[in-house]
C-alpha cells in the first residue's frame, strides 16, 4: 500500500491528550502542496494550523470538523489519485494509531511529535528550526528581515518584497507573519452641504452635516473667523441638558447576541473547571512599595533597562518561590509536582483574550533578563505567536490589574499551577512609622489564591511573608 | 449660479478684477494675439483663451503682449509689483519656469524680506502645468513641489471652476507674490461658479468627498482622480475623505491632520515625481504630527521618477489614476 499515508492527531507538548479539528482547509479529494495549510486543530490551550510536509491529495476525511479525537487518532488519509477508493477505505479501516505525523503545526514550538502510544514522559526534543540562516541564501532580503524571518519561522521565499528592486524588508516579514487584517469600515459619508459662503474647515463641515447643524451665521474661532471642529462640538446639544426621561423611554435597548469565539469558550471552560474543582483559599496583604519604587528608578538606570514594576514583582515572586518549595508546585490529580526553579506565569490581556505565558527559571534571571522575556512574551501574545512551550510549566501566575485602577481583587487559579497572585493598585496610605510619626506611604494590595489540596494556610502565609519582606526591602533581590 | 469651464472662470475673474482695480495689468506671450496686433479678430487672447477680449476692453496699457522671454516677463511683473501695480503674468507652460527661475526665486520671492519689509510685491504668476494632453516632456511637468519649497511664494492649485475664480481673486488682491497653477487638463472642466465678488482665503483646504476610513490628500487635477476613486470605493463600503489642498503654500495642516486623526490612514496623490515633493512633504507632516493616529503606513501615489513620456500609452502609465489611487487605499486597509 505505498503512496497511502495516514494523517493523525498531532501531539503538541506533553500535556496534550486530545485535539479538535476546527476546520478542514483542504477538502476531500483536493490536492495540496508542501507548506499549505491542511487543517486547523484546537487544543484546550491553542489553535494551530497544520501544514503539509509534502505534496499530496487528501483522499478521505475520517474525522469531520468539530470532532475531538485523542492524540494519534486517524484524522484523514492521503493518497495518490491512482490509488483505488477501496484501498483507501481498507487502509482507514485497518489503521492502528501508531503512525507518525505527517504535518507540523505552524505556530507550535515543538515541531516533532509522536502519537500517544509512544509519548515519553519527558518533553520531546524540539526539532531544529525548519527555517535557518541558509534558507534565504539567494534571496534579496535585508539582514534585519532575515533575522526576523528566522526568529518567527516565516518562509521569506514566499514574500514579495516591497523594497528597492523587490528587496524583502523587515516590515514585509513582519506583515507576512501576521494574520489577515480585518477592518471595520466606517464607509462613505453624505457630502456636507458645500455652501461656499460658509467658511469652515473640512472636518467642521462634515461634523455639521453628520449632526444636522446649520453653520450659517456661526462665528468661527479659527484663522480669519474659520469655523473649526471645536466650534461645531460647542454647538452639539449638551448631553446633560437633554430631556432624559423621554430619551430613556424611546431608546431601544435590545442586546446584541454574540456567540463566544473559540478562545473565549476555552477560557470559560477552564476557569469554570478551576473554580469548581479547586478548593481556593485566600491570603491578603498590603506591601509597602515606597522603597521598591525608588529601587526600580535607580535599578533601571544602573542596569540600563526599562523593567516595569511587574517585572520586579516577577523577580521577587521567583525568589520567594524557590525559598518555599511547598508553594512552588503544580497539582496533577493526586500527585504534587515540586519544582526546583521558579516558572512564573504572567496574565496578559492579549487582543484575542486572556492568556498566561510563563517566564521560565525566574530565580536565575536578573531584572533586565526578566524585562526582556516579558516584553517578548507580550509581543508574541499580541501577534498570536505563543507556542505551547510558552504556556506550560508555571507554578504561580501573577495577574496585575493595578494599572486599570483596581484597588484589590481575587484571581482564579490557573491549573495545574498551585497558586495565583492578584495584584491591585498602589494607594497612598497614612502609616505610623517606627518613631511614632505619621507618613504617607505607597501601599500595594496583593491577594494570593492557593490550591488547598497542595498548599496549607501556614505555607501560603510564610510565602507571603517572604514576598513581603523582599518587596519592602528590595536590596534582598540581589 | 452660472456653469462655466475652468478657463472661462479664469477669464471672467481677470475681467472683474481688472474692472475692480485699475492697477491690475495682465502680461504674457501672445495674450493679445502676438506683438503688433490691434485687437479685434486677431486678438485671440492667448493660446489657452484665458485673456480673450481683455485687450478690447482694457487696451494696450493694461493688457501687454511680451517678447518670448520668460525672464523678462517675470522681471517686468516683479518691477510692476514693486512700483504699485498688480501684475498678472502668464507663463504659457510652467515648464519654462527654469528660464525665469532667478526672477522668481531670487528676486520676487525675496523683495519683502531683503528690503526689510518696506516693499511689497503683489504679483501673480499664472502658470499652465500638467500632463495628460500628450504634450511631451518639456510641456507637461508639474513643478508645484519646486515652487512650494521656495519661501516667499504662495502657491495655488485650483481644482474646480468655482475655486479657480475664488482663489484667483484672492491671489490678485494678495500683497505677496502668488504662483497660480492651472492644469491644462482641467481647462474644460465645467462647474457652477458663484456670481459676483467671490474670494477663497489661502491655506484653507476643501473637503471634496467625505468618508470614515482613509484620507486622500490631493491638489489640482489629482483631486478629480481622487474623488473618482473615492466614489468607486464608496460602492464597496469604503469611505474616503478627499482633501483638496487648494493651496500648497500656505498648507492647511489642520485639515489634513484632523482627517487623518479620524481615519487613521493616509494616501497622498501627487502628479509630480516622488522624491522631495508634495507627497513626501505631507507624509512627513502626518508622521510627525499624527503618528499615533496612523493605523497603516501612509501611501504615496505619484508619477515615477522620470521625465513625462510623449507616447500616449506611456503618459497614461506615468500619471496617477483613479485605479492606482483605489489600489493604494486598499493597501492601507489591508495593512495588518
Amino acid at each position: 500500500m505505498k503512496n497511502i499515508k495516514a494523517f493523525t492527531m498531532p501531539k503538541w507538548g506533553i500535556e496534550m491528550q486530545e485535539g479538535t479539528i476546527s476546520e478542514w482547509v483542504v477538502k476531500e479529494g483536493q490536492s495540496f502542496k508542501k507548506g499549505e495549510i491542511i487543517a486547523l486543530i484546537e487544543t484546550d490551550k491553542i489553535s494551530n494550523e497544520v501544514e503539509a510536509e509534502f505534496d499530496g491529495v487528501l483522499r478521505k476525511i475520517v474525522t469531520p470538523s468539530g470532532q475531538t479525537e485523542p492524540v494519534g487518532a486517524l484524522l484523514g488519509v492521503f493518497g495518490d489519485t491512482d490509488v483505488p477508493d477501496d484501498e483507501i477505505e481498507t487502509f482507514a479501516q485497518s489503521f492502528e494509531a501508531a503512525d507518525t505525523g505527517t504535518a507540523v503545526g505552524r505556530n507550535s514550538d515543538t515541531k516533532a511529535y509522536a502519537p500517544a502510544e509512544t509519548a515519553s514522559p519527558q518533553a520531546p526534543e524540539p526539532a531544529p528550526p525548519a527555517i535557518s540562516d541558509t534558507s534565504f541564501d539567494n534571496l534579496n532580503i535585508s539582514p534585519k528581515a532575515r533575522e526576523l524571518a528566522i526568529e518567527l519561522q516565516v518562509d521569506a521565499t514566499q514574500i514579495s518584497g516591497s523594497g528597492r528592486n523587490g528587496r524583502i524588508t523587515y516590515q514585509d516579514v513582519h506583515q507576512a507573519s501576521r494574520p489577515e487584517a480585518k477592518v471595520d469600515l466606517g464607509g462613505a459619508l453624505p457630502m456636507p452641504v458645500d455652501d461656499e459662503s460658509i467658511f469652515a474647515s473640512p472636518l467642521a463641515k462634515r461634523l455639521a452635516a453628520m449632526n444636522g447643524i446649520d453653520l450659517k451665521g456661526v462665528a468661527g474661532t479659527g484663522a480669519r473667523g474659520r469655523i473649526r471642529k471645536e466650534d461645531v462640538f460647542a454647538l452639539l446639544p449638551d448631553a446633560s441638558a437633554r430631556p432624559q426621561a423621554s430619551l430613556a423611554q424611546n431608546t431601544d435597548n435590545k442586546p446584541q447576541i454574540v456567540e463566544m469565539d473559540k478562545i473565549r469558550k476555552v477560557i470559560a471552560k477552564r476557569l469554570t473547571e478551576a473554580k469548581s474543582t479547586i478548593p481556593h483559599f485566600y491570603i491578603r496583604s498590603d506591601f509597602d512599595v515606597e522603597n521598591l519604587l525608588e529601587f526600580r528608578r535607580i535599578g533601571n538606570k544602573v542596569l540600563n533597562t526599562k523593567a516595569s514594576l511587574n517585572d520586579y514583582l516577577i523577580k521577587a515572586v521567583g525568589r520567594a518561590l524557590v525559598e518555599h518549595r511547598d508553594v512552588n508546585v503544580q497539582v496533577h490529580d493526586d500527585k504534587i509536582h515540586y519544582y526546583p526553579h521558579a516558572n512564573v506565569g504572567v496574565a496578559i490581556a492579549a487582543k484575542s483574550g486572556l492568556i498566561t505565558p510563563v517566564v521560565k527559571n525566574v530565580d536565575l534571571m536578573d531584572i533586565s533578563d526578566i524585562s526582556r522575556a516579558t516584553t517578548q512574551l507580550i509581543k508574541k501574545a499580541n501577534s498570536g505567536k505563543l507556542g505551547l512551550a510558552d504556556l506550560e510549566g508555571g507554578t504561580l501566575t501573577i495577574s496585575n490589574l493595578g494599572m486599570m485602577g483596581v484597588d484589590q481583587f481575587d484571581a482564579i487559579i490557573n491549573p495545574p499551577q498551585g497558586s495565583i497572585l492578584a495584584i491591585g493598585g498602589i494607594s497612598r496610605v497614612m502609616t505610623e512609622m517606627e518613631d511614632g510619626s505619621g507618613e504617607f506611604r505607597s501601599k500595594l494590595s496583593v491577594a494570593m489564591s492557593c490550591d488547598h489540596r497542595a498548599i496549607d494556610g501556614a505555607a501560603g502565609a510564610k510565602f507571603m511573608a517572604t514576598l513581603k519582606s523582599m518587596i519592602e526591602e528590595p536590596e534582598l533581590f540581589f | 449660479m452660472a456653469e462655466l469651464m475652468l478657463r472661462e472662470a479664469i477669464l471672467q475673474t481677470l475681467f472683474s478684477e481688472m474692472e475692480r482695480d485699475e492697477n491690475v495689468v495682465v502680461l504674457g506671450e501672445d495674450i493679445v494675439g502676438g506683438m503688433g496686433t490691434d485687437g479685434g479678430p486677431e486678438a485671440i487672447g492667448g493660446i489657452w483663451g484665458t485673456s480673450t477680449g481683455l485687450y478690447d476692453k482694457f487696451g494696450g496699457d493694461r493688457v501687454i503682449d511680451t517678447p518670448i522671454s520668460e525672464s523678462a516677463i517675470i522681471g517686468a511683473a516683479g518691477g510692476l509689483g514693486l512700483t504699485g501695480k498688480r501684475p498678472v503674468a502668464e507663463i504659457m507652460f510652467a515648464d519654462f519656469l527654469g528660464v525665469c527661475m532667478d526672477q522668481i526665486w531670487n528676486q520676487m520671492a525675496k523683495f519683502r524680506y531683503m528690503f526689510g519689509g518696506k516693499t511689497e510685491c503683489p504679483a501673480v504668476v499664472r502658470m499652465i502645468y500638467g500632463a495628460g494632453l500628450n504634450a511631451a516632456a518639456q510641456h507637461s511637468q508639474a513643478p508645484h513641489g519646486i515652487l512650494t519649497s521656495m519661501p516667499g511664494l504662495k502657491v495655488v492649485m485650483p481644482s474646480t471652476p468655482a475655486d479657480a475664480k475664488g482663489l484667483l481673486s484672492t491671489a490678485i488682491r494678495d500683497q505677496d507674490p502668488v504662483i497660480f497653477l492651472e492644469h491644462k487638463a482641467l481647462y474644460a472642466e465645467k462647474g457652477e461658479v458663484p456670481e459676483g465678488d467671490y474670494t477663497i482665503p489661502f491655506g484653507h483646504a476643501r473637503l471634496a468627498h467625505a468618508g470614515e476610513d482613509v484620507t486622500i490628500v490631493a491638489a489640482g487635477l489629482m483631486v478629480k482622480f481622487a474623488t473618482k476613486a473615492a466614489k468607486t470605493l464608496s460602492e464597496q463600503g469604503i469611505g474616503c475623505d478627499v482633501i483638496d489642498l487648494r493651496t500648497t503654500s500656505p498648507l492647511d495642516e489642520e485639515a489634513i491632520l484632523d482627517s487623518v486623526e479620524n481615519t487613521g490612514r493616509l494616501v497622498v496623490v501627487d502628479e509630480s515625481p516622488p522624491r522631495c515633493g508634495l507627497a513626501t512633504d505631507i507624509v512627513s507632516l502626518v508622521t510627525n504630527k499624527a503618528y499615533a493616529s496612523l493605523k497603516a503606513p501612509p501611501e504615496m501615489v505619484t508619477s515615477p521618477h522620470t521625465p513625462v513620456p510623449f507616447a500616449r500609452e506611456l503618459e497614461k502609465a506615468y500619471l496617477p489614476s483613479p485605479d492606482k489611487i483605489a489600489d493604494a487605499v486598499q493597501r492601507t486597509l489591508a495593512w495588518k
